[in-house]
């Protein structure tokens, strides 16, 4: 008898009819299906969660806004979420993106946000990371952006400068330039 | 049940996750013997669920050049079943006892059987004895029959490995064999079963 001829005698089935297996399967097969139901809810909503907060900004004039964020401070309309009325064919909501970051924007007045342009105060204001904030400004400065702070490098190791947006909407854009350890942080209230 | 192979449905599953049951109804099956066979029923029906359940969360990085998903099921069994080590020996054990006294019984008309079967403890021995990876190329080969392309595939190393994993496993028996005096080929006396605990 060769070698391996005595380990295929060691081979057993275990006491597994077809009734059994059946049973075991059906059971199993169910849990298993519950199981990839849950995930695949799951999947499908990390596809489309691109990012968990996302700000909405509202203006008067959405199409020249978005024009305007894309010319002057670089960012792109994401067109997949562009809504358009469909009766006017105005754009009533779409969103901008930089370097797979995302802002909405829609309406002026839509969820009670309303533009600083109709003289309402800002009540937020947006950081953006970009990855040469100095020639950020140059472009921004360029193409007619207000600049309401200028460049300067922060005690946390930013470099930033501050600008508004054609309705009045306040952009903070960064660089990191340094790691500063919170404990050396010179803050001294300004 | 979705049309295609094992690859297509694969592919289909990662848009589609629910797709990805077709793969338990084509071979769970064939999975639970397998794990039955090293490990015993009860054991087998706690790991069915879990094979499956690994299998589909790692669906993305699945080899889709290799139509059949059985050696990479099978493969995700065997690496869940070193958990069960304790229960495989046990099994292994009795199995040797039934298979002794199978061959026992047969020896009146296959003289040579009962020699083998006093060999079949010490099988076992060599067999616990193997390293893990050697093992499995062993049980993959001689209790599923699977070829060594398909063995290759289940343990992710090249076929090559597969053959001298084999061949050191042979080479080990063959030791056995002529430690006992050839038992395999011819009749001879033989010590005491060798006992682990």
């Amino acid at each position: 008898m060769k070698p391996l001829d005595l380990v295929r005698k060691l081979r057993r089935d275990a006491d597994l009819d077809a009734e059994v297996a059946a049973r075991i399967l059906e059971r199993e097969g169910a849990r298993f299906m519950t199981t990839i139901e849950a995930a695949s809810r799951r999947e499908l909503g990390e596809r489309h969660v691109r990012q968990r907060i996302i700000p909405q900004l509202p203006y008067h004039d959405l199409a020249a806004a978005r024009d305007f964020l894309e010319r002057v401070f670089g960012f792109s309309e994401r067109q997949s979420s562009r809504v358009i009325d469909r009766k006017t064919g105005e754009l009533v909501h779409t969103a901008v993106e930089i370097h797979g970051a995302e802002v909405m924007i829609g309406g002026h007045g839509g969820h009670g946000a309303h533009s600083p342009k109709s003289g309402h105060s800002i009540s937020g204001v947006l950081t953006v990371y970009v990855d040469d904030v100095d020639v950020h400004c140059a472009r921004a400065r360029a193409e007619g952006a207000r600049i309401v702070a200028e460049l300067e490098d922060k005690f946390w190791g930013d470099r930033v400068y501050e600008a508004l947006d054609l309705e009045g909407h306040r952009w903070r854009f960064h660089q990191k330039l340094r790691d500063v350890p919170q404990e050396e942080w010179n803050y001294s209230g300004d | 049940m979705s049309p295609g192979s094992d690859a297509d449905v694969i592919g289909r599953s990662l848009a589609d996750p629910q797709a990805f049951g077709a793969i338990f109804a084509r071979h769970a099956e064939a999975i639970l013997r397998y794990a039955a066979r090293r490990a015993g029923r009860e054991a087998a029906e706690g790991l069915i669920g879990e094979v499956f359940r690994v299998a589909f969360e790692r669906r993305k990085s699945y080899e889709s050049s290799y139509p059949s998903a059985r050696p990479w099921l099978y493969g995700i069994a065997a690496n869940l079943l070193f958990k069960h080590r304790r229960a495989e020996a046990r099994r292994l054990r009795a199995n040797a006892r039934l298979a002794a006294e199978q061959l026992a019984s047969d020896s009146g008309r296959a003289p040579r059987a009962s020699d083998a079967a006093l060999l079949l403890p010490q099988v076992v021995d060599v067999i616990e004895a193997l390293p893990d990876v050697e093992r499995e190329t062993l049980l993959l080969y001689a209790w599923e029959e699977l070829p060594y392309e398909e063995i290759a595939a289940a343990l992710s190393v090249p076929v090559g490995t597969v053959r001298s994993r084999l061949n050191r496993a042979r080479a080990r028996l063959r030791e056995l064999d002529a430690r006992e005096g050839g038992t395999m080929s011819r009749s001879s006396r033989r010590k005491p079963a060798r006992r682990r605990s």
